[in-house]
């Protein structure tokens, strides 16, 4: 396997060249920096794209010529980092030895059509392909609470983190969808395309100098600086905020968390992974083993770190009458890590488990692209160095990040459906 | 025994030990990790059978209690911890017809292995651990009855099947989760966890030789008989029980599914492809490549695509069909309207060969892959296709279109899943 980045003036390739696996994947990465309102339109370009091009002026030609290139896999979405609004499209298609000659040719410019021929007319986006999108976006917005484990996260994170990029709606607003037209969506698309930074991965097997050409054809020249997408925290709260809401639904869910301050970098990407993996990170963690094993009160109880946001968050599925008793037992499990009170061998199982996952991600090549791109975005180490610095990790480091989280914030998304007889 | 699957190159090594138990190896020298998976041919269906000489009936959801049960010894939660000390991922799954226990890890993979064997041996019942697990399992089946795309199917099947135990969801429910004792417990295990009931399938980074051996030593020194296991037989008629249901969630737009409960004991061939069949003739009918498809979305009486999912049993397929709408009555009836007959045209069926192509090719990117491949053919068909690309090109399109336009569409049943009131 080898990495080689190449930084144009209006886009960076980022090639991992193996011939270990039989597909080979493209992701392109459009970022920009976060505005509320505009994260509708991000939304909508990605469904907007995906549902025609200029050759093929419908979702279900697309389809079908998806499966005549043997099953191309295409596809787009959009996600929040720290700061940023990323807008990604990938592809992942079988190597042509396998198929047919031309076919990663055929393949790429299939893929690529989506992105650069837009089904457009008079400076607007075609109205059919457009309605398909905003109404399948409209229902996305309006069913955001159907789903009770979206709704308790996206409740827990407005009280953690009220008015920082962690407490948005991925999703959008409908007041926000309300202002998006055919035109002013198609100015944006112009916009994107001209002043996102681009960061495209590549990992597989192909000729790297073709892919090239063919984007040079679609990029001109920029040049823009990037920020960082690490958000920026200040201390909003003095006093623990509890709150309850009700849905009827028969789980209860519960958060608990807090933001945690004054991190190096090395605790944040090192030393709070591995308090984590101890306290709530699987089957062998103090959380599972206490909430659930000892004590019957739910299926699962994890804990992890929002590295970006500097988010610790404790949560579990419980029926709403246990929940002091389950509060209270993963409080006395978060003094114990305060304390000290967790051994050498719960230290070296914890670094053990996040070293043998990073080695396992060189079987997926989406691991292998997720790592470069977190290199990329996040500055975060590579695989060997990650290994090296979590055997770096020591119980003062532990205890001394143990005691920087503190729990502000409690939400129980109560089922009220409980006790109904529905069985 | 070695066994190369053609076009692949994936060699399969395989015995079958004294014992009865199988075991299949798919050395991977590429990867860097290792899947092993342990499979008992013991699932969710399986709540009626012979036992000491007489039929008798457990409470439902037992295998899936079993496989909990196992990852608890005399020492405590001890597997868990076991595989944490090396970094392993240990779990384990129950289906309608098989339970899985698995790891993935490299390091320390032999002994790792042996632990595998060792644990699933050992069962360790007690009232006390019995009674502390039925709380946990309560809330993992808590958690299913909040997604209404669990509760559309599990509804389907519950109405579509009269005497058949897919009746009931592989977890069981709240009473009869309650009901469970550690006598059930042992009589289920000491029935069909023998080692004829019983397959392994490693794939990765692994020793071919070792392996067999570490497997071998382990089961040579056990001195377990092969049992027959007698399970019950139960005739399912072609009616639905029920034919239309309706519960409400807490959800903007109501779900719904058509169940369609349709008899193949008159297909004479392979069943498992026949279903593959069924499901590409109705993912043309109303997948994202049909017309059918394109004009509901487009007038906005479904939200996004059409859903199918199935079940097989040897008599009977159930095929699910669904979606979110804003015009139930209009939905159904446009499904109904375009299901009373199966086919496939030729240019789309050629197209579909591509894609089975692709599809196989696939496996080889992923451990993972490479051992659900081995395992979903052995459950289905109980041997491995070692020619899948010759298969795919010898359906012979005229033949299955015969059988296609035979089947017997007219016994349905509906779940409708409305907003709360």
């Amino acid at each position: 396997m080898k990495y080689t980045k190449l930084s144009k003036e209006a886009y960076n390739l980022h090639f991992i060249y193996t011939n270990r696996f039989k597909k080979t994947r493209i992701r392109i990465n459009f970022k920009e920096k976060l505005d509320e309102e505009k994260i509708v339109y991000r939304n909508m370009l990605s469904l907007v794209l995906m549902e025609a091009t200029k050759k093929f002026n419908s979702r279900r030609l697309l389809e079908i010529e998806c499966e005549n290139l043997y099953d191309i896999d295409v596809g787009s979405g959009t996600n929040i980092l720290g700061n940023y609004n990323i807008l990604s499209f990938y592809t992942a298609f079988i190597n042509e030895k396998y198929t047919e000659p031309k076919m990663t040719e055929k393949s790429l410019e299939f893929f690529l059509d989506f992105i650069f021929n837009p089904d457009i007319k008079d400076n607007k986006f075609n109205e059919d392909t457009f309605n398909v999108a905003k109404n399948k976006l409209h229902v996305d917005i309006e069913k955001f609470s159907d789903n009770p484990g979206r709704l308790a996260d996206y409740n827990f994170r407005k009280l953690v983190a009220p008015n920082t990029p962690a407490s948005i709606k991925a999703v959008g607003e409908l007041k926000d969808l309300d202002t998006v037209t055919r035109s002013n969506l198609y100015e944006y698309y112009k916009y994107l395309i001209n002043n996102d930074l681009i960061d495209i991965f590549v990992i597989g097997n192909i000729n790297v100098l073709k892919l090239e050409k063919l984007l040079d054809k679609y990029f001109k020249n920029k040049s823009i600086k990037e920020n960082s997408s690490h958000i920026l925290i200040h201390k909003d709260k003095t006093k623990l905020v509890t709150k309850k809401d009700t849905k009827s639904i028969n789980q209860s869910i519960l958060y608990m968390g807090g933001k945690v301050f004054d991190l190096t970098d090395f605790e944040r990407w090192y030393v709070l992974p591995i308090y984590n993996e101890i306290l709530g990170g699987g089957p062998a963690s103090k959380l599972f083993s206490e909430v659930r094993e000892k004590n019957s009160l739910c299926y699962y109880a994890t804990s992890y770190f929002m590295g970006v946001s500097s988010i610790e968050v404790i949560t579990s599925s419980i029926d709403s009458k246990n929940c002091d008793k389950v509060v209270k037992l993963i409080n006395i499990e978060l003094d114990k890590m305060r304390k000290g009170d967790f051994t050498d061998a719960d230290i070296k199982k914890a670094i053990i488990s996040n070293t043998a996952f990073l080695e396992e991600m060189e079987d997926s090549p989406d691991s292998i692209m997720r790592m470069y791109q977190n290199y990329e975005y996040l500055h975060l180490d590579l695989k060997d160095r990650r290994i090296k610095l979590f055997n770096k990790v020591t119980k003062e480091d532990i205890v001394r990040v143990a005691s920087k989280i503190e729990i502000d914030t409690i939400y129980l998304l109560e089922g009220s459906k409980r006790d109904e007889k529905n069985d | 025994m070695k066994k190369t699957i053609k076009n692949l190159g994936l060699n399969i090594y395989s015995k079958t030990l004294s014992n009865g138990m199988e075991v299949y190896l798919i050395p991977d020298k590429n990867s860097h990790n290792i899947y092993a998976t342990y499979n008992v041919r013991y699932g969710g269906k399986d709540n009626d059978f012979v036992y000491e000489g007489k039929m008798i009936t457990v409470p439902k959801g037992i295998a899936h209690f079993l496989e909990h049960k196992m990852f608890e010894n005399e020492d405590g939660n001890e597997v868990f911890e076991f595989y944490s000390k090396s970094g392993a991922n240990a779990n384990a799954n129950t289906s309608n017809i098989k339970t899985t226990y698995l790891f993935s890890g490299k390091n320390n993979f032999e002994e790792n292995l042996e632990y595998l064997l060792s644990y699933v041996e050992k069962p360790y019942f007690t009232d006390e651990n019995v009674e502390k697990e039925k709380g946990i399992i309560i809330e993992e089946l808590e958690m299913h009855k909040d997604n209404p795309s669990s509760r559309i199917m599990e509804k389907c099947l519950y109405n579509a099947f009269v005497k058949h135990p897919y009746k009931y969801p592989v977890i069981g429910t709240v009473q009869s989760v309650k009901s469970i004792t550690k006598e059930d417990l042992y009589k289920c295990y000491n029935t069909f966890y023998n080692p004829s009931n019983i397959f392994i399938v490693i794939s990765g980074n692994i020793d071919v030789n070792k392996t067999f051996k570490i497997i071998e030593k382990h089961e040579n020194k056990r001195n377990i008989k092969n049992k027959e296991i007698i399970r019950k037989e139960y005739k399912e008629v072609d009616k639905v029980a029920k034919e239309y249901e309706e519960i409400e969630m807490d959800i903007k737009y109501p779900r719904f599914g058509i169940a369609y409960k349709i008899n193949i004991e008159d297909y004479p061939y392979d069943k498992d492809l026949f279903y593959k069949h069924i499901m590409n003739a109705i993912d043309l009918k109303f997948g994202t490549t049909s017309l059918f498809e394109e004009e509901l979305r487009n007038k906005k009486i479904i939200n996004d695509s059409i859903y199918y999912t199935g079940v097989k049993t040897d008599t009977h397929f159930i095929i699910v069909i669904g979606a979110e709408t804003t015009n139930v009555k209009e939905a159904e009836k446009r499904i109904r309207e375009e299901m009373t007959s199966l086919s496939i045209n030729e240019e789309d069926f050629k197209r579909r060969i591509k894609l089975s192509i692709a599809s196989t090719y696939e496996v080889l990117d992923s451990i993972y892959a490479m051992n659900s491949m081995v395992i979903n053919q052995l459950m289905t068909r109980n041997e491995i296709d070692y020619d899948p690309i010759k298969t795919i090109k010898s359906f012979n399109l005229e033949e299955i279109n015969k059988y296609l336009s035979k089947l017997d569409l007219s016994n349905t049943t509906m779940c409708v899943v409305r907003k709360d009131k």
